[in-house]
């Protein structure tokens, strides 16, 4: 899905980066894949500087090429972190697409530094004990020129966000919340309604950073007052990975949005 | 033109003349100053080469693979851990049969730290699929960083190439280097080529999920580059003697120095084959027919120069490498190609971590087995020199 719309919204002249991942996979098998964009597959934490590599090379041969990285969030916020993180610091021309379904889920689902609190996966049966790590807040700080994130259940403000990045030069970056129906546990014909749940329930903020300043998107901005919020319940319990969920946790997973909300509301 | 140059230099001057695009490369002894040297020259201006100073060795060659597949020459260089964190990408542009450079200042590897000259860096990758040549010297290190451009980037061959130098003995000692000129490298490297060049002009993709049948077929093929790369690396050596430089003579993968008429052929790799050369001329003035077999190029492996240098010869193959618990790796490669064709064969592992072994110590170990192989002809052993005799071996629970 966020595949489809990424073609939508960068037209041509766009090469591809795919890091190890279920992107990886459902290209179909070689010798022929099914992208319409040229792909460099590569190993899991070398998307960044591989795009590094390639986006100086355009430039060398007077192309005008964007470069994508299409990484998971494993691949993003655990085993890519260090090269992501320089690639960032080095403000190297590229947009960073981080898949966003917090969790190795090409692998069967097992936990990742973005599954939230309390989710089950394949190697926390028990339901995780640490917060998802906070990665748009993480690359804001590196002070690049574009930050956003997005979810697929709005699609039209993806595209949007796409396009804009598309527009920058250096350093973007962009994750998209894609809820997973194997690894959350929903049937896949809500995956649109659970995308868009997690944005109504202020679990998943949009917001853009750009030249410094942070907004938040439309469709998040009822957010910035908690009492207009959809309550957080319709987003856990419509999902088995949250199945049994304490009262306890539930407050901690809550604590944590809450949280995010404040830091953006002192970033603004 | 003749300068005086490290190793390192001559590597970065040989960069600099093959009109690299892009250089990838993160810091570690002793290659740093290869990328200092080309860093100076691009703040001089004379350095057309981007260059990224990426954050880990693992970035280092992925930076270097981006820029080769998307149409322009790259290089990197590394050394010891840092070759080592590079691992995975290094069978990575190999398996995506990525022509590009990379140059191995050979160091020891951890643990515990150890800085000084050790080959076991490099050798350790010959089952990667790469092209690999050792200098023996840093005129031998411009030369080949050169050739190793044009045979990288032979239809043939399609594969990465790195070339090796051993640490600190080339790469920080200067001598007299002969670098060329810009015309005279323009009219032996061409411009670049490459299998398929990643470009939304043509959407090709590359990398992704094969089929048993279709990965096998691949993984042939690079068995089947490699084969063929022998030619090409004559060829290529032939051509730049012709045109570039012709003291050293580069039509051979391997060099034998008075084999003909030897009873005893010492097998070697690298730097200390200069001092093994003057060994060998001190121990023919004392009448023992000995000679030496240099080995320049670890992959491809020249089974037929070697079996022909020698066949019917006692052989003595130096290694300063390991492969634990079995010898050295030299000695495994020599021992499954000469089978039953030598009279003696003896493998050492000698010169580990920096241990120094000079002229003197060579010639001591070529009588030991002179001696030693009439009544034994096959052994493994490692071999000290005095004072490290004197060192007592440990084990981890004794080192405070």
């Amino acid at each position: 899905m966020a595949m489809r719309q990424l073609g939508m919204a960068l037209g041509k002249d766009v090469a591809m980066v795919v890091v190890a991942g279920c992107s990886s996979v459902i290209q179909g098998m070689g010798p022929k894949d099914s992208y319409n964009y040229p792909v460099v597959n590569t190993a899991f934490a070398s998307g960044p500087p591989v795009a590094a590599g390639m986006a100086r090379a355009y430039k060398a041969r007077n192309r005008d090429v964007t470069v994508v990285v299409w990484a998971g969030d494993g691949g993003t916020a655990d085993i890519g972190f260090g090269s992501m993180s320089g690639a960032a610091e080095r403000n190297e021309d590229m947009i960073y697409l981080c898949v966003d379904n917090e969790a190795y889920m090409n692998s069967g689902g097992q936990r990742s530094g973005s599954t939230p609190v309390s989710a089950r996966t394949s190697t926390t049966p028990e339901g995780k004990r640490e917060n998802k790590k906070a990665l748009p807040f993480i690359m804001i700080a590196h002070n690049v020129p574009y930050v956003a994130t997005a979810s697929v259940g709005y699609p039209m403000d993806y595209v949007d966000k796409l396009k804009k990045a598309k527009e920058i030069k250096g350093f973007r970056y962009l994750q998209v919340l894609t809820p997973d129906p194997y690894g959350w546990l929903f049937d896949p014909s809500k995956t649109a309604e659970v995308a868009k749940i997690a944005v109504q329930t202020c679990y998943w903020p949009l917001i853009e950073f750009q030249e410094g300043k942070l907004t938040v998107s439309n469709e998040s901005l009822h957010c910035l007052k908690g009492n207009t919020r959809r309550p957080l319940t319709d987003f856990t319990s419509i999902q088995g990975r949250f199945k049994g969920i304490t009262e306890e946790n539930l407050k901690s997973l809550q604590t944590y949005i809450d949280s995010l909300w404040d830091r953006i509301r002192s970033m603004m | 033109m003749k300068k005086v140059m490290s190793g390192n230099e001559a590597v970065a001057s040989a960069v600099k003349l093959a009109r690299v695009g892009v250089v990838s490369v993160y810091p570690i002894t002793p290659q740093t100053t290869i990328i200092e040297k080309l860093s100076e020259m691009k703040a001089q201006g004379e350095l057309s080469a981007d260059i990224i100073r990426v954050e880990s060795e693992h970035s280092a060659m992925a930076g270097a693979f981006g820029a080769a597949a998307a149409g322009v020459r790259a290089f990197t260089a590394t050394a010891s851990q840092g070759l080592l964190y590079m691992h995975e990408m290094v069978w990575w542009v190999a398996g995506s049969r990525m022509p590009l450079v990379m140059v191995v200042a050979t160091r020891a590897v951890g643990a515990p730290w150890n800085i000084w000259n050790e080959n076991t860096d490099f050798t350790q990758l010959r089952d990667a699929g790469w092209i690999m040549g050792f200098a023996m010297n840093p005129q031998e290190a411009l030369d080949m960083t050169l050739q190793s451009f044009r045979i990288s980037e032979d239809s043939r061959v399609f594969l990465p190439m790195m070339v090796g130098m051993d640490g600190f003995i080339l790469s920080h000692t200067k001598v007299p280097v002969n670098v060329p000129d810009e015309s005279t490298v323009d009219s032996f490297l061409p411009l670049r080529n490459q299998p398929y060049v990643i470009d939304p002009e043509d959407p090709v993709g590359m990398g992704n999920m094969f089929q048993p049948q279709d990965y096998m077929r691949l993984r042939h093929s690079i068995e089947l580059a490699i084969k063929s790369s022998h030619d090409v690396i004559r060829e290529v050596g032939r051509d730049y003697n012709s045109k570039v430089y012709h003291e050293i003579d580069y039509s051979t993968l391997n060099v034998p120095y008075k084999v003909d008429d030897a009873e005893y052929v010492v097998v070697s790799m690298g730097a200390w084959s200069g001092d093994l050369m003057e060994a060998v001329d001190s121990l023919r003035e004392k009448g023992l027919n000995v000679g030496m077999l240099r080995i320049r190029y670890l992959r491809p492996w020249a089974e037929d120069e070697i079996r022909k240098a020698l066949r019917g010869r006692k052989v003595l193959v130096l290694d300063r490498a390991t492969s634990l618990g079995r010898g050295g790796p030299l000695h495994l490669e020599i021992a499954s190609t000469v089978r039953g064709d030598v009279e003696a064969l003896w493998g050492t592992v000698t010169g580990i971590g920096g241990v120094s072994v000079g002229k003197g110590e060579l010639e001591g170990l070529i009588m030991e087995f002179v001696e030693g192989s009439k009544s034994e002809p096959e052994r493994r052993f490692w071999y000290y020199p005095e004072r490290v005799r004197r060192v007592e071996l440990r084990t981890p629970r004794e080192v405070e």
